[in-house]
């Protein structure tokens, strides 16, 4: 039997929740395998059993920090089957905006706190600057940008939701309350700063991104499926429309599912070595039917994004990486483009006539025993899915979340940036950063599987085949 | 105009980790114009924007350390050296967000009020109600020393 070692990264550093990762070398020093272990346990479909039903969103809400008003809208979605009611329309933009205001900041977080450092300062970078901070003392238009945009997002939650984090407004039927007119005033006066601001950092992206391009030919550069929601159009939606699937040369697999019908053509399976589910797409097995969710697989499987500017961005981003862009290194500019249409479409909804109508909401008892809520998360599609008795208490809850579905894509990343980077018995920051670093592309949420404490350290050892540490850093 | 601007923070999910917010909730009830209150659960780079508009910034957080129910208030100075990026960040680094990405330079205090009990609930421990009216009393104290009393 050949001889082996295994190299630690634990935990993985700058992505929401706590997961590390290993990697297999052989006797020659070469990465055979890599795996991302998700070390934190969830527990909501459990302990939500027995709790009303109408308590769902706000509940759910508290499975993450970052995206809770996902979790909020994909939760009201099902109980409003639940109620088998149609909510009214205002309440059907009012959702839409506080959606795709977390959907900037969410982005923001992502590309301008985690994963700016390594784009700006280089992956190789002392790991003491290589943060938002060193951004800050490098490009501080740049860290101002992130923050005003993060901000921009977070106060149009609180506007609506009444907190940044965990507002239960939106509610089984509808939102809470309406939209006031200083609110609306207040939210429109701001687009025109956050549209500049998601311009310019665009700009900024494709001028650094050249700079990585052989990091784009080894992050997770493979042929995949991808996964998203369409509307009518065939166009980029987060809030409502039909499951489409791409292949890797732009070919569409399946079109116009029906999210409630997923158990049909999605499939998940456990792993021994990781709390983190594995979802695929059954009619290709398992791993076969690996696929991918998230910015990157929203702007592969729509036709356009239907705003303005950021279908003119789509245009330079097909013409520089192809129709179909199989690297996920592509997230960060996917996920800048979808900030810039977030925008824009948050402007024709406040310019909505209905929007400030005070018909927000629809009551009702329960009028169905299961429901099935799907919304765009900012990490891709969230599915929650719930069976109520004749009480209207949960019996049964299932949630499938973005992480999850693009956990296959994370492993076959990490491997495949390991098998490119890591080389031998020494260890550098570098090498690792990589490794990590494919990981923030996919900007995954861990904490959506559980809540975790604790400060972020890092122990990496190279062991040797009889167990001998060869090689260790710790930060 | 001169401006406060207290953050406190801290999770009501926590028990006694919720008592800057219910300090804050005082302070709006009883003394509403005395400061701009936010209230959220941990300091984030974005509060940096916010505190740069503010002449005086006050911390508001609970502490696991000290006597049950005491109030400690100390200044904060701007953090000098590097700072690192966790999940959270510190008063002094948020000042120092400020300084450098602002040029403003907000005078800052913490003001701590020792809790007891920290385990999932959203009440707090006796000892901490009683030292919400001493944690209030200490706030308006300091923001009218700081604004009036030179």
């Amino acid at each position: 039997m050949a001889a082996t070692k295994t190299i630690t990264i634990d935990p993985v550093t700058r992505i929401e929740g706590h997961s590390k990762i290993t990697l297999h070398l052989d006797e020659t020093g070469r990465v055979t395998d890599a795996r991302f272990h998700v070390t934190q346990f969830r527990g909501f479909e459990k302990f939500c059993e027995g709790r009303p039903f109408a308590e769902m969103p706000s509940l759910m809400a508290r499975i993450c920090g970052i995206c809770p008003v996902s979790h909020l809208i994909a939760s009201a979605k099902a109980c409003d089957e639940l109620l088998a009611v149609r909510i009214p329309p205002t309440a059907e933009k009012l959702r839409r905006i506080i959606g795709i205001a977390q959907v900037v900041q969410s982005h923001a977080l992502s590309l301008f706190h985690l994963s700016s450092p390594d784009l700006l300062l280089g992956m190789d970078a002392d790991p003491a600057t290589r943060n938002i901070f060193g951004v800050l003392e490098a490009e501080p238009q740049l860290a101002r940008d992130g923050i005003a945009l993060r901000k921009f997002g977070q106060q149009i939650i609180e506007r609506l939701g009444g907190k940044r984090i965990h507002p239960g407004w939106v509610v089984p039927g509808g939102v809470n309350n309406p939209l006031s007119q200083q609110d609306r005033d207040a939210i429109l006066a701001a687009i025109p700063d956050a549209l500049a601001i998601a311009l310019r950092s665009l700009a900024w992206f494709k001028g650094v991104a050249e700079k990585f391009a052989d990091e784009a030919e080894s992050f997770g550069s493979f042929p995949s499926l991808f996964m998203g929601i369409v509307n009518d159009d065939g166009n980029l939606a987060f809030y409502d429309g039909k499951l489409r699937f791409v292949d890797g040369d732009g070919e569409t697999v399946a079109d116009g599912l029906d999210g409630a019908d997923y158990a049909e053509f999605l499939g998940e399976k456990v792993e021994p070595w990781s709390y983190l589910k594995s979802a695929y797409y059954t009619p290709k097995g398992y791993p076969g039917g690996i696929y991918r969710v998230g910015p990157l697989a929203r702007l592969n499987v729509a036709q356009n994004c239907g705003t303005p500017l950021a279908d003119e961005e789509l245009r330079v981003f097909r013409m520089l990486h192809g129709r179909t862009p199989a690297s996920s290194f592509h997230y960060h500019h996917a996920r800048l483009i979808e900030i810039l249409h977030c925008v824009e479409r948050m402007e024709e909804l406040l310019n909505d006539s209905e929007i400030l109508s005070t018909h927000v909401r629809a009551e009702a008892k329960p009028n169905a025993l299961e429901g099935v809520g799907i919304a765009e998360a900012p990490r891709g599609t969230l599915l929650h899915h719930y069976k109520i008795d004749e009480q209207g208490l949960i019996i049964w809850a299932n949630l499938i979340i973005a992480t999850g579905q693009n956990n296959l894509a994370m492993n076959r990343s990490v491997l495949q940036v390991a098998q490119r980077y890591v080389r031998g018995e020494h260890i550098t920051h570098g090498m690792l950063n990589r490794v990590e670093a494919v990981i923030r592309a996919y900007d995954p949420c861990l904490s959506c599987s559980t809540h975790a404490a604790g400060q972020m350290a890092l122990q990496v050892q190279l062991l040797g085949p009889d167990g001998a540490v060869l090689d260790e850093a710790v930060r | 105009m001169q401006h406060a601007l207290v953050i406190a923070y801290g999770n009501p999910l926590r028990g006694d980790d919720g008592l800057a917010w219910r300090v804050a909730d005082e302070l709006r009830h009883n003394a509403p114009e005395l400061a701009r209150i936010l209230c959220v659960h941990q300091l984030t780079p974005e509060l940096a924007e916010e505190a740069s508009d503010a002449e005086l910034v006050i911390f508001l957080d609970a502490a696991a350390e000290g006597s049950a129910g005491e109030v400690l208030c100390r200044p904060v100075e701007a953090q000098t050296e590097p700072a690192r990026f966790w999940h959270h960040i510190a008063p002094a680094e948020i000042l120092s967000l400020c300084e450098r990405l602002y040029a403003a330079k907000p005078r800052g205090f913490l003001l701590t009020v020792c809790g007891e009990h920290f385990k999932h609930g959203d009440t707090l421990s006796p000892v901490a109600i009683g030292a919400i009216p001493r944690a209030v009393a200490a706030l308006c104290a300091l923001t009218e020393r700081e604004f009036y009393a030179a």
